[in-house]
């Protein structure tokens, strides 16, 4: 694997499909990514000439999750008249399963989108990297082979890529957006076969009750509640979250124990079989807080229980918004 | 220097409920401390930060004036969770005060002038605090004219009419009412505020006009001022934003440089167009 | 001798001496990130950190700080003054800019009538004994910002890293009191004051950002409605970010915390940003700032254009964080050049 040719390539299909698209006028704006200001990140872009193309990026940082921009609380993607315009959206597989579950939701209406399929070859885990460089600065990253060249001041340091990387990319198996007739182009899966067997989480899920609460309380510590992970997740869009909620109030405001806690607690309970794995919210947390145990855990049990995968096929029902009478339900009497 | 967060404490004297819908109430409080009564010392047009400990706290405008010692009234739409709470107080319950807040209407320098006062709904309490402060004995003679124009959607939403009243019938205030849609036993004026504005036709010369109320009333009685050849200047407005702190502390009430809660709530017209149009 | 040299490993015997008389706020790494804690183990410090993640902001405006508490029984209510105020901090290991915006927020709390006595008296009883930084990061840039990376004028007792040693140097009356009750510590050397100033040049040197912000209010304040607000907030996702983690943004929220099940409890502050939908919205439904457009300008405007014309200083230490760690690297000196960009308006000429 090279992954720098892999970038290569993705980064011209995007141009070349963005260019297309723009020159024929079948979309007003593309949305993608560009190269950030600062190792380690990449930063949302929007563009609306052909001749801006080259603005568009791939490499293994751009994780945040573009479907956030579609969603109808971000009201920026229109004209001046106000009319909504017609968006090529650069698509990684979370991307893609993102837009299809915002279209199940009823939230976004994917006739007025193109889906721009990429292959994406997974995103860099930053807090891991940063956590191994400490306090030194990294002047600049890279990929080279399979590896990922970070250098700084005094230092440069190789990780092994897939190693390195966020761990859901490591188990993702939606690398390029689901196939959708006359909505997608570029890279696209036809009908994706989903086989996880959950090994992944499969340490977490047999801890005890009590070593888990130990975990998640640890883990959240040292929240802000800046709701960066909201504001990243396509999935949150409503216009009054519930910790905004202040007639009446629902919880406390503070970063006390408890108030953390149900803000984290219930927005997991909004995610079950609502999460796409994308990964966003832990990469925009500003503290580090790495929220992969949880959101895979979610996605297990939509699985589990209910066979249901987020964000791969438009007509079916995510188990929060469908009945079933063979729905399992057992653990409602669950003693643990 | 005390903490400027700390409430004085008051108890509830009297309830009134303001309109026909009893979505509106005037709440008269006393000060359980005499020294704290002493320390209110406010202008019409102030407001205060009113608390029922353990609910919360927000702005409301003084609607009692200074004239009127003794005890200090608010007049308190249910609206949110903090004003709700007020609409379920009994008397004697104890509220929180801070304040008094704010700039308050320019009582010294509408010395000597004609007095326009243009009220719309709700938001009358701080025009009461003005006009019951303007008709003292002690102060009539520092103004001139004093014409006000209160406009309601229909009568059982006009407040403080027990002293409307009284002032309609004092010779030295011209008082003008008006509902939006004829009403069965109503004989005063019909029609919006604007109209009305239009019809008195305040003249300009040596006069300052107010206006409260909401923003498509204020719009439009200010627009119709202009009209009649009011200048920015002579026009004043008192501003409503979200607030917490009520003394420039919290930053929610800025627009650009300045904060409502200090620097305001009362603006010119010129004023107001020297500022982002963020409120 | 204004000049002290401390040792590396005596940092815990300087621990010792002034936990005595002092709550001992230091720099730790807590989980992933360096952070400013009240310490109990002194071998916990790390003194060579880049940038806490968490301004030490927090320790003068806690996250969440008590008003007053309150206790209710009947209908006799009694207030209490927060408790706790008159208790003596030392910031250790505080850097330049941290510093700096410590004036900022004061001065910013000591305007007007109502001055906000919890804030200053907290900083009243604060000593902050500083380090210069010896290897500023790429983002920073407080030599715009009318700081530099080894500023000590906002510092109590200020150090230099020597590698082996600290420089110690007394800069407040209050801090050269400190520095004789530490009788123990060593008189520095004229080289070692020497390797001070180099280190000095060196990291002022390896500042790369530049950014002109000389009257940046001048070129603000007429463009309000400039297209360029658009473009600048096309990307933000909204999140408190840049606020929450920033040294000088003082914005709060009051809300009253009871005790469950007891008749008493709080009234407390606790952060707020302006980036927030919510931060503005009226009770009927009116918001004066609804749009991200208007948010992300506030932003800007109150640290570049309201805070200088203000109180003639900017509103921005140059620590670099929001830059650091905007999730979509909406990045600030981005913006920044952007705004320096902008055509000057002609004058209008006002008609006699």
């Amino acid at each position: 694997m090279v992954i720098e040719n892999e970038n290569k390539e993705i980064e011209q299909l995007i141009r070349d499909l963005a260019g297309k698209l723009l020159e024929e006028k079948q979309v007003d704006v593309i949305i993608g990514y560009t190269e950030g200001t600062v190792p380690l990140s990449s930063s949302p872009i929007v563009i609306d000439k052909a001749e801006d193309v080259d603005k568009l990026i791939w490499n293994n940082l751009c994780y945040i999750n573009l479907a956030k921009y579609l969603v109808p609380r971000i009201p920026t993607l229109m004209n001046e008249e106000g009319q909504k315009l017609k968006v090529g959206i650069v698509s990684k597989g979370c991307v893609g399963r993102a837009l299809i579950h915002l279209s199940v939701e009823h939230q976004l209406d994917l006739e007025s989108i193109k889906i721009i399929g990429i292959p994406c070859n997974g995103i860099i885990n930053r807090k891991k990297i940063e956590d191994e460089i400490g306090e030194r600065e990294i002047f600049d990253i890279s990929v080279s082979g399979d590896n990922i060249i970070v250098k700084g001041r005094d230092f440069e340091k190789v990780f092994p890529f897939n190693e390195y990387m966020n761990e859901l990319c490591k188990v993702c198996q939606v690398k390029s957006p689901p196939f959708l007739e006359d909505i997608c182009v570029g890279e696209c899966l036809e009908n994706p076969v989903i086989e996880d067997d959950f090994s992944d989480i499969a340490e977490f899920d047999s801890k005890t009750t009590e070593e888990k609460w130990e975990y998640i309380k640890s883990l959240l510590e040292t929240c802000t509640r800046c709701y960066a992970c909201r504001e990243a997740c396509p999935m949150c869009y409503c216009n009054l979250c519930f910790v905004d909620q202040n007639q009446p109030v629902w919880f406390g405001k503070t970063t006390g124990y408890s108030d953390i806690f149900v803000f984290h607690l219930v927005r997991a309970m909004h995610m079950a079989g609502r999460c796409v794995g994308c990964g966003a919210c832990s990469s925009a947390c500003p503290m580090g807080i790495d929220l992969n145990l949880i959101n895979r855990s979610l996605e297990k049990i939509a699985k589990e229980r209910f066979n249901f995968t987020t964000g791969i096929d438009p007509r079916s029902l995510p188990p929060m918004m469908a009945y079933d009478i063979e729905d399992k339900e057992e653990f409602m009497m669950e003693e643990d | 220097m005390p903490n400027p967060y700390i409430p004085m404490l008051t108890k509830i004297k009297t309830v009134v409920s303001e309109n026909k819908v009893n979505d509106i109430k005037t709440l008269e409080l006393v000060f359980k401390k005499e020294e704290d009564l002493k320390s209110f010392d406010y202008n019409p047009g102030q407001f205060a930060e009113i608390s029922l400990i353990g609910k919360g706290e927000c702005p409301i405008g003084i609607a009692s004036s200074p004239t009127e010692e003794g005890s200090i009234k608010f007049t308190i739409k249910k609206m949110g969770t903090v004003t709700t709470g007020f609409h379920n107080v009994e008397i004697g319950d104890t509220v929180g005060v801070r304040g008094p807040l704010g700039n308050g209407w320019p009582i010294e320098e509408m010395k000597g002038k004609n007095i326009v006062i243009i009220g719309g709904g709700f938001a009358f309490s701080t025009l009461r605090s003005l006009v019951v402060y303007f008709l003292d004995e002690r102060y009539r003679n520092n103004y001139k004219d004093i014409t006000v124009i209160y406009g309601n959607r229909d009568s059982g939403e006009v407040l403080y009419r027990d002293i409307l009243e009284e002032w309609e019938k004092r010779d030295d205030i011209n008082v003008v009412l008006t509902i939006d849609r004829e009403e069965e036993g109503w004989t005063r004026e019909v029609g919006f505020v604007a109209a009305v504005v239009k019809k008195v036709a305040p003249s300009p010369d040596n006069a300052i006009a107010v206006v409260c109320g909401p923003p498509i009333m204020i719009r439009t009685a200010v627009a119709e001022l202009v009209n009649l050849g009011w200048k920015d200047e002579q026009i004043l407005n008192s501003l409503e934003m979200r607030m917490k702190c009520g003394v420039g502390k919290c930053g929610r009430c800025n627009i650009g440089n300045k904060f409502v809660c200090i620097d305001g709530p009362v603006f010119s017209l010129a004023e107001l167009k020297k500022i982002p149009n963020e409120y | 001798m204004e000049y002290k040299i401390l040792k590396k490993d005596q940092i815990i015997k300087l621990y010792n001496d002034l936990t005595k008389d002092y709550n001992f706020f230091a720099p730790i790494k807590e989980k992933r990130n360096i952070v400013f804690r009240k310490i109990t183990n002194p071998e916990e410090i790390v003194l060579d950190y880049l940038n806490s993640k968490v301004p030490p902001k927090e320790i003068l405006f806690p996250e969440k700080d008590i008003l007053f508490e309150y206790k209710i029984n009947d209908n006799e209510i009694e207030l209490e003054e927060p408790k706790n105020l008159n208790e003596q901090n030392i910031i250790f290991g505080i850097r330049p800019c941290d510093a700096h915006s410590f004036v900022l927020l004061v001065n910013f709390f000591s305007q007007g009538d109502f001055k906000d006595e919890i804030i200053i008296n907290r900083r009243k009883n604060t000593i902050l004994i500083g380090i210069g930084c010896n290897t500023p990061k790429s983002t920073c840039f407080c030599t715009s910002v009318e700081g530099n990376p080894f500023q000590k004028d906002y510092m109590d007792v200020f150090l230099v890293d020597l590698q082996n040693e600290y420089l110690v140097e007394g800069i407040s009356d209050k801090g050269k009191d400190l520095i004789k009750k530490l009788s123990w510590l060593a008189d520095a050397k004229e080289m070692d004051i020497e390797k001070a100033q180099e280190l000095k040049k060196q990291a002022e040197e390896s500042i790369t950002t530049k950014l002109d912000l000389k009257d940046i209010d001048k070129i603000l304040d007429p463009n309000f409605d400039h297209p360029i607000w658009k473009e600048v907030s096309e990307t933000c996702i909204g999140c408190g970010t840049c606020s929450f983690l920033c040294p000088t943004c003082t914005c709060f929220d009051v809300i009253d915390e009871n005790v469950p099940n007891k008749n008493r409890g709080r009234r407390i502050r606790i952060w707020d940003t302006c980036q927030s939908c919510l931060y503005t919205l009226h009770t009927s439904g009116h918001n004066p700032r609804n749009s991200c457009i208007q948010r992300v300008r506030n932003r800007i405007l109150h640290k570049f254009c309201y805070y200088p014309e203000n109180y003639g200083m900017l509103g921005c230490v140059g620590c670099g964080r929001c830059v650091q760690l905007c999730p979509v690297n909406n990045d600030l000196r981005t913006i920044i050049e952007k705004i320096k960009k902008i055509e000057p308006k002609r004058e209008e000429k006002v008609s006699a």
